[in-house]
């Protein structure tokens, strides 16, 4: 039998292993891009920023509702926030996988 | 504990309190130990207790009697948190690197293995056998500007002797039974003797057996004495 703090951390690796998976898979449900806003002789109008291809396209949107405006802001936040907790999790699968390497298989 | 963890929970309850549902929830799980500090008022005796895990539970005593609809998945997305669905089942979880969040509800009757529905939270909550045990006697301890409440240290830990029985890995086994063994020690280091027996005397036979079941098992005849227990019960 494992030891009960190895048995915490290897339940521990199990959860970061789903989360890096649920992570990865809210950063790919997230709308593609960012908005841009030009103004021109007094009108905004926006163009959508997204890399295609490794390069970074302007897609030209025009005027934009505010619904559309508030779901590119929210995407924007979002997505910063899963990538740091990717990243975040990422570290703890390596944190985890080198305590638990030993002679007991995880 | 890391303290961007503490303020994470410390996050999630104030948005519950503030949505005004918290006071539908127990507080249980290992997080329980860390709050019992606040109870103790003594850090070294919770210093003996304090392997936890991310794991975050919430237990509704009576999910049917919120009146609130509160979009919980919503109210916690800004922070990171994830919804994932476990299992086969479906059972709703909510992931952040720092908490896992679950909402569990007593099992009555013959019992099912199927999430049990709270439409009003957004939620579902996974039913299990003996919560009702942490609900017959709590306690609330006082963070900020707000309650939470916890079940009181006699019955977590006389629930922990219970659980830890039927645990299916045995490493979560023993990490239960030391905690709540350690409890029990506190208690009665802090003169609760009076309290655990109350506690024990509040359930069913048993329920009791298996409490003496798992006091034999972690070798603590001296705690059984002292509770003035034995295997004739």
């Amino acid at each position: 039998m494992r030891g009960v703090i190895k048995g915490v951390l290897a339940e521990e690796l199990q959860n970061s292993l789903r989360m890096k998976k649920e992570y990865e898979a809210a950063l790919r449900s997230l709308p593609k891009g960012c908005l841009s806003a030009k103004k021109i002789r007094g009108h905004e109008y926006f163009y959508l920023v997204k890399r295609v291809n490794g390069k970074v396209r302007y897609f030209y949107k025009g005027k934009i509702s505010d619904a559309e405006k508030k779901k590119y802001d929210e995407a924007k936040k979002l997505r910063a926030k899963y990538r740091k907790h990717l990243s975040q999790v990422k570290k703890q699968i390596k944190f985890l996988r080198g305590s638990l390497r030993g002679k007991e298989a995880v | 504990m890391e303290k961007k963890q503490y303020d994470l929970c410390i996050e999630i309850l104030r948005r519950f309190n503030k949505a005004g549902i918290l006071d539908n929830f127990i507080l249980i799980g290992s997080w329980c130990l860390y709050f019992y500090e606040e109870y103790f008022q003594d850090k070294e005796y919770t210093r003996r207790l304090s392997l936890m895990t991310r794991d975050i539970d919430f237990l509704i005593e009576h999910p049917r009697k919120i009146q609130q609809q509160v979009d919980i998945p919503e109210l916690l997305k800004d922070l990171g948190f994830v919804t994932i669905f476990k299992g086969s089942k479906g059972y709703i979880k909510l992931d952040h690197p720092d908490l896992l969040l679950e909402f569990l509800v007593p099992e009555k009757g013959k019992g099912t293995d199927k999430p049990y529905p709270l439409p009003m939270l957004g939620m579902n909550a996974v039913t299990l056998r003996f919560l009702d045990f942490l609900t017959t006697n709590t306690i609330k301890i006082k963070l900020e500007d707000f309650y939470l409440t916890l079940p009181h240290p006699a019955n977590f830990a006389l629930h922990k002797l219970i659980i830890f029985q039927r645990r299916a890995r045995e490493e979560k086994a023993l990490k239960d039974r030391n905690a709540a063994v350690e409890l029990l020690k506190i208690l009665i280091d802090k003169d609760e003797l009076a309290t655990l027996k109350h506690a024990l005397g509040s359930i069913p036979m048993k329920w009791q057996r298996k409490i003496i079941k798992g006091l034999e098992l972690a070798e603590e005849n001296g705690i059984i004495k002292l509770l003035n227990l034995s295997n004739s019960h």
